[in-house]
Parts: structure tokens; C-alpha cells; sequence
């Protein structure tokens, strides 16, 4: 049998796996909600608030505002149980213990996970697209959307790797959630911190080490795609709106998340092939 | 060997098991068995030493080495999403047997050999634990693999599964067609099943052999168990006279009249109950069974155990 059928194999266990857990239930619910309530308000709001200039524009805003925060986490929610749930329950043992190498275990598991991640970011675009037109009327600029689409899935991709090394490290999934959502939070507070205290002394070194933040990394390369592609007046309303207040190159941006995500996946999948299968936890 | 730490060591172990052999793998709690099978099956590393299964290393080419090779684990904990027959069909199909033509029919065959027929598309969350153990041995079953391994296979099982599963591990090995090491703390269930037992402590294995080998090697007596009539002291003194026996126990035996007795013999090859059976029917009491003792290996187990904890069990 072809090694790429066996991870395919393991990728299509991993998405009924998670399903069944009833995790994507919930994030799809969030979406939903996430997606469609925020332009329903805006609506209700009157047009004061919103310039009409922006309408077209707003579909943009879901994907750029909402990316950060709801996508980067619901990365790490997929991702941490992944493969310590599998220990937590006995499931790999079983699974191992069969005629399979733990690569094609490893590789079919991540590749599972991340394309339940894709189904929940193309659900987002889709219902931000959706519900930017319902309530404001004809959008503009979508041919920008694959290209939001493929820069957010890869910046993501660098809290979902961590989250996965976490939760294949510790092997207990509450843990990896919190330790995970630590490292994203913690991440995100300090790079708020010292984006104010480089504004207040202009040292370049607070800039420089928020830079390499792995919050700052994985939310510029969606902004830093769609910014020069926009109206000014989008661009700018959208500069003051974003939490990033990075503006690093495109290309340090793509290798900032590479090594980020080539040294979590190596910890990870090293680890996997090395270490003893946990059993089950009594 | 696996060193856990704290003076807690499992092997080196040398253990050689032919083909068509039963084997039963019997240890107490923390003995290492678990271990044992966890080394074979590639799921952890020995610390030192090496393991080979069918001539490969487990771990560095574990496909190779489990491609003939099937694990039931101890209280299996079987993917609650999936019914038996997706997870039949994940393990024999999608893994690792893709050529198998007939798999629709070896799948329906299992199901059915293991008793899982009506809850075949059940989801494995919603079965018993008795149905659990049954896809356990079942999963390991399909792909006609030619070594089981299993570890405590009978719990849960009502006694009927019992039996069957009894019927079905010894029709796997019928003729040499198949090897199953078992592990269980059911010594009569192992008694009356394994061809041969292995037994292991503190990480080493202390005796291998067929049961008769393993009760000889560690008890230096054998039973004869009798139902009778009471005896009177003569009889009992005559029974006492005859070679090899030390010891008569008599207890009720709690059916009327008849009273059990107990007899130790010396000379463990030498079969006595036709001199016992003589002297208690012209003594003029009732002889209603007289057999040789049973539980002997559970005897030979508590003994083998007792001898290396210095005394106690």
C-alpha cells in the first residue's frame, strides 16, 4: 500500500475523530455566530458609524479583525487534543500496534486536523462574504479572498503546529490547551506591551523582539497581503482598527512563520518517533 | 530489557514460542507481562538489548515485523466513534491489507465468529464491555494474521463467550496454523487452554514448558482428590501406608453422607488412585469420584511465587 493512502487513511480517521468529539460542532457554531452577528449589529447601528465608503470593503474586515484572535485559537483548540487525546483514551495504542509506521501516524493526523482548520477558515470568508452583502450590499474586491484565504491558513498554521507539538510533549490534552493558550495569550499582551513602550521611548529593541513574537507573526501576513491591495481609506481605517501594529516585510513575515513552524513540527514528529506509547491514563 | 526506574527492571527476557503453540503468559500484577508485550509490538523501547519479532526490530521496522502479528489489549479501549465493522474495515482495509479482494466477507466473518452479528454497525460507545472485548479479539482476527497476542482476553466475557473464545483461539492454532500468547490471570482458564505456559516475575521468566513441565518443576507433590462415604481411622491409616503418600486432609464435602478428601503424593509421576480405590471399596465404604487434583498450576503459580518472595505470596 502506498505510504500517501495509509496518511490519507489516518487524515480522514483524525477529521471523524475530531467530529465525533463534537469540537467542530462548536467552532462551526462560533463561526457562525462570529461571522454574521458583528455585521447584523453594525447594520442595526445606523450609518453614522460606518462610512458608506467602507461598505464594500467590510467583508475584509471579518477575516483581518476576527483572524488574530477566533481563527489563531480555534487552530490551537483543533490541534492540542489531536494526539493526546488519542493517548488519553487508549485509541493509539490500538492503532500503533498495528503494521503502520509512526510517520504515516503523525503526518495523517496533523494533515487531519489542519484541513478541519481550512474547512472552519473558508466557513469564516464564505459567511463574512455572505453577511457583509446581506447587510451592506455588493462587496468589492473579492478576488483578494484566495489570497486572504492561503495567508491566513499559513499564519495559522504556526499556533496549530504548536499546539500540536504541545499536545504530542505533555500527552494530556487539558494541558496542552492551557500551555498553548498561554503561549497565545501571553504572546499577545507582551506584543501590546511593548508596542506602547517602543511608541513612548522609540527604542528599536522593544520593536525588534515583538517582532519575533509568535502572535506578531502568525496575525501580520493577512494585513500585510491585503493593506497595499485596498482603498486608503479602508487601509487606514483598518490600520487604526488592527491590534498588530507591525509592519515588517511580506518575506520576514513568511520566514518568521516557517521557523516557527519547521521547529515545532520536527520537536513534535521527533518526540512521536522516539518515545514510548503513553497508555492509557487510569 | 525496560528499566522504569526505582529498582523496577523487566528482562532480559528469553522466550521462544514455535508455531501452533497456545502459550500462556502468566505473571502477577507489575510481573512485566504488559511490558513484555508492549517490547514485542514496538510500542516502547527496551532500554538496553534488542527485540526481534519475526526476525525484524519492532521499532525500526515495526511494519515488517507486526505484518503477521495481531494485539488484543488489556481492557481495550476500541475507538467509541467507530461501529466494529468501520473499525474492521479501517484496520484490514484502509491500513494495511488493501489487497484482500474478500474483505467485505472476512470482515462479516469475524463479526460473526466473535458474536458481534446484531450490533455489527453499533457505534463501539454504545456496546458492552463483554461486546468490547469481543471486537478487541475481533480486530485482531481479521486480516488472518498468524500470531495473536493477547493480553487477558477473557475478561468481561459471560461464560459462554468464555467457551467459544476458548473454541475460537484453539481452532486458531488447530495444526500449526497459528501461535497465540496469551496473558491471564485465569489459571484455569490457561489450564485448560495453553499448550504451554511461561511464567514471569520481577521481569524475569521463571519457568516455560507445558503445564505438567511447569507444575513439576515448582511442586514436588500432585493431589488425588476423592468423594466417599466416611472412612474409618483403619482405612485412613492403610491409605497412609501406601508409598509416596504424606498427607490425607478429609473435609465435608457438603452432599449428604459423603465426605472429600484430600490426599498428597510424593511421587508426582506415579499414578496411585487404583491402589487408593482399592483399599476405600474393600473397606466397604462408597467411592463416588476419585480424580487427580485440579488448580494445580494456580498451586504451582502461589508456590513458584512464594519461593521467590522468600515465603510469601
Amino acid at each position: 500500500m502506498k505510504r500517501a493512502e495509509v496518511i490519507y487513511t489516518f487524515a480522514r480517521y483524525e477529521i471523524k475523530r475530531a467530529i465525533a468529539r463534537k469540537k467542530v460542532l462548536a467552532l462551526v457554531a462560533f463561526t457562525i455566530l462570529l461571522s454574521v452577528l458583528p455585521y447584523y449589529a453594525l447594520s442595526q447601528a445606523g450609518t453614522t458609524l460606518v462610512p458608506t465608503i467602507v461598505y464594500p470593503y467590510l467583508w475584509v474586515f471579518a477575516i483581518l479583525l476576527v483572524g488574530p484572535l477566533f481563527l489563531n485559537f480555534t487552530a490551537i483548540l483543533i490541534a492540542a487534543g489531536s494526539m493526546s487525546e488519542e493517548y488519553e483514551q487508549g485509541t493509539a495504542e490500538l492503532l500503533l500496534s498495528k503494521p503502520v509506521r509512526r510517520s504515516d501516524y503523525i503526518a495523517g493526523k496533523f494533515l487531519g486536523g489542519y484541513v478541519l482548520f481550512l474547512f472552519i477558515l473558508a466557513l469564516t470568508l464564505v459567511l463574512s462574504i455572505s453577511s457583509a452583502f446581506t447587510f451592506f450590499g455588493v462587496q468589492d474586491n473579492l478576488y483578494l479572498s484566495p489570497g486572504l484565504f492561503i495567508a491566513q491558513a499559513f499564519s495559522s498554521l504556526l499556533f496549530f503546529s504548536l499546539a500540536f507539538m504541545l499536545g504530542e510533549l505533555i500527552r494530556r490534552s487539558s494541558l496542552a490547551y492551557i500551555f498553548s493558550s498561554a503561549v497565545f495569550f501571553s504572546s499577545y499582551i507582551i506584543s501590546v506591551f511593548l508596542s506602547a513602550i517602543f511608541g513612548a521611548t522609540g527604542k528599536v529593541v522593544y520593536k525588534t523582539v515583538q517582532m519575533y513574537l509568535p502572535t506578531s507573526a502568525a496575525s501580520s501576513l493577512p494585513i500585510q497581503y491585503a493593506l497595499p491591495r485596498l482603498p486608503p481609506t479602508v487601509s487606514t481605517a483598518l490600520t487604526f482598527i488592527s491590534t498588530s501594529t507591525l509592519r515588517p516585510t511580506i518575506s520576514f513575515s513568511i520566514e518568521l512563520l516557517l521557523v516557527y513552524i519547521i521547529v515545532t513540527v520536527t520537536i513534535a514528529a521527533a518526540y512521536f518517533l522516539h518515545a514510548d506509547i503513553s497508555r492509557k491514563l487510569s | 530489557m525496560k528499566d522504569y526506574g526505582s529498582n523496577r527492571r523487566i528482562g532480559p527476557a528469553n522466550l521462544t514460542i514455535s508455531k501452533g503453540e497456545i502459550v500462556g503468559f502468566l505473571g502477577p500484577n507489575g510481573s512485566g507481562k504488559t511490558t513484555c508485550i508492549r517490547l514485542i509490538l514496538g510500542l516502547i523501547r527496551p532500554t538496553s538489548g534488542t527485540v526481534k519479532v519475526n526476525g525484524f526490530d519492532p521499532i525500526t521496522n515495526h511494519v515488517e515485523a507486526l505484518r503477521h502479528v495481531a494485539y488484543s489489549p488489556e481492557l481495550p479501549n476500541i475507538q467509541t466513534f467507530l461501529s466494529p465493522r468501520e473499525l474492521l474495515n479501517l484496520i484490514s482495509h484502509e491500513l494495511y491489507f488493501p489487497d484482500n479482494a474478500n474483505r467485505s466477507s472476512e470482515i462479516d466473518q469475524v463479526i460473526e465468529l466473535v458474536g458481534l452479528h446484531d450490533y455489527a454497525d453499533t457505534k463501539a460507545g454504545k456496546l458492552s464491555k463483554g461486546m468490547i472485548q469481543r471486537l478487541s479479539v475481533a480486530q485482531a482476527l481479521v486480516g488472518s494474521p498468524e500470531t495473536l497476542i493477547l493480553d487477558e482476553p477473557m475478561i468481561g466475557l459471560d461464560p459462554a463467550g468464555v467457551v467459544h473464545f476458548r473454541d475460537v483461539f484453539r481452532d486458531f492454532a488447530a495444526n500449526g496454523k497459528g501461535t497465540v500468547f496469551m496473558s491471564s490471570h485465569i489459571m484455569s482458564e490457561v489450564e485448560s487452554l495453553c499448550t504451554s505456559v511461561a511464567m514471569i516475575h520481577h521481569g524475569k521468566i521463571l519457568f516455560k514448558g507445558s503445564v505438567d513441565e511447569v507444575v513439576g518443576k515448582v511442586l514436588d507433590y500432585s493431589l488425588v482428590e476423592l468423594e466417599t462415604s466416611p472412612l474409618t481411622p483403619q482405612t485412613i491409616q492403610q491409605l497412609k501406608e501406601i508409598s509416596g503418600i504424606t498427607q490425607i486432609n478429609v473435609v465435608n464435602s457438603g452432599k449428604g453422607d459423603a465426605v472429600a478428601i484430600e490426599i498428597t503424593v510424593v511421587e508426582p509421576d506415579r499414578d496411585i488412585r487404583p491402589e487408593i480405590a482399592d483399599i476405600v471399596v474393600k473397606s466397604g465404604a462408597k467411592l463416588y469420584t476419585i480424580k487427580h487434583g485440579e488448580n494445580m498450576l494456580e498451586k504451582a503459580y502461589i508456590e513458584a511465587l512464594k519461593e521467590t518472595k522468600g515465603g510469601k505470596p
